[in-house]
């Protein structure tokens, strides 16, 4: 089962515009290493999830990884060879909306090798350019 | 270690002056504390970024302010990758001075051998110490750490003359054994409950009985 919010207000959003850098949830806080995006862009619950299941298998039980971002906001689209008009589509999939900077997953208790190639089988799953994060003390 | 940070007074404040210093390569700082007058500064980007990587808390600023300083707090900017604005607090060796150090796991846990899984909770722990003995971190000995065993802050081995600012009995790192996930329940339907629908055709209702 996808990743999706248990109750919404609307069913339906508007797509919106992804403007500026993410200035929250940007940083690695729960683990010690981090897979940042660096460009804006949707993250459908089904990527995510690719994602999350890339990494576990890399991982088995060593060490945990902690999935950073939610799919709160519904994708809609109209089915193939419908004429235009009569409406809005219906909801297809939910995605989370990714600003640049975002921290998207992270990882810890695991060696900084380890992470670098787990994260590394896990940015192939993602459809934005991302890149590998340490945590920082200062 | 104390690396040297050289600094400049700045004249100019506020964002599109800061935003020129940053284009420039330099970082806006501001020197406080000990009662005196508080002081806008200017250093290299190198130089703080010098003193972060060698984890450096205390600094000695060197050129228009010569003092002993601790990095008080760093803002970075959104990738995490430069340095924005740099606080300073002017402490002399024999203050103390309250800071966060990471804490580093030491050891091979034998918890881990036996298919626990190890977790620092605890990332980083507020000390008060003296100002020329601040640690660059804290070893947290997970040698003797068994599955389903706990060191807690009081089990931390603190530099002489430190002390936790954190209550005592706080988790740090535990050995737990792994909880297997299965596959997520598919009930839940495909789409999510809406909020506050009944009132709504209530509403409706009524509005058309009106």
């Amino acid at each position: 089962m996808a990743l999706m919010p248990k109750r919404v207000k609307h069913r339906k959003s508007q797509r919106g515009r992804i403007r500026g850098d993410a200035s929250r949830g940007n940083r690695v806080v729960f683990g010690d290493f981090g897979l940042q995006a660096e460009q804006p862009g949707w993250l459908a619950a089904a990527t995510i999830e690719a994602g999350r299941i890339a990494a576990q298998q890399y991982l088995r039980t060593e060490g945990r990884l902690f999935v950073r971002v939610f799919p709160h906001k519904s994708i809609t689209s109209i089915p193939l060879e419908t004429r235009m008009g009569k409406g809005k589509g219906e909801p297809e999939f939910w995605a989370a909306v990714i600003k640049p900077g975002a921290i998207l997953y992270e990882i810890g208790g695991v060696t900084e090798d380890a992470a670098r190639i787990c994260l590394a089988r896990l940015a192939h799953k993602m459809p934005l350019r991302v890149r590998f994060v340490k945590r920082r003390v200062m | 270690m104390s690396d040297s940070v050289e600094v400049k007074l700045r004249k100019e404040t506020g964002t599109r002056a800061s935003r020129k210093l940053r284009r420039e390569g330099l970082v806006p700082a501001v020197l406080y504390g000990h009662g005196e007058k508080c002081v806008d500064l200017v250093a290299t980007r190198d130089a703080v970024q010098a003193a972060v990587r060698h984890g450096s808390r205390i600094v000695e600023l060197k050129g228009a302010v010569k003092t002993g300083a601790l990095i008080r707090e760093l803002q970075w900017d959104t990738f995490g990758v430069e340095p924005v604005h740099v606080d300073f607090l002017r402490v002399s060796a024999t203050d103390r001075v309250k800071v966060k150090v990471p804490v580093d796991l030491k050891g091979e846990c034998p918890g881990q051998r036996n298919g626990g899984v190890v977790s620092l909770i605890l990332h980083e722990i507020e000390l008060e110490c003296r100002a020329d003995a601040v640690p660059e971190k804290i070893h947290a000995a997970v040698g003797k750490l068994q599955l389903g065993g706990t060191i807690k802050v009081h089990d931390l081995e603190l530099p002489a003359g430190a002390k936790a600012l954190v209550d005592g009995d706080d988790a740090v790192v535990t050995c737990t054994v792994p909880v297997e996930k299965g596959e997520e329940a598919a009930a839940g339907g495909a789409e999510p409950e809406l909020i506050g629908r009944k009132p709504t055709e209530e509403g409706e209702a009524e509005a058309e009985k009106s």
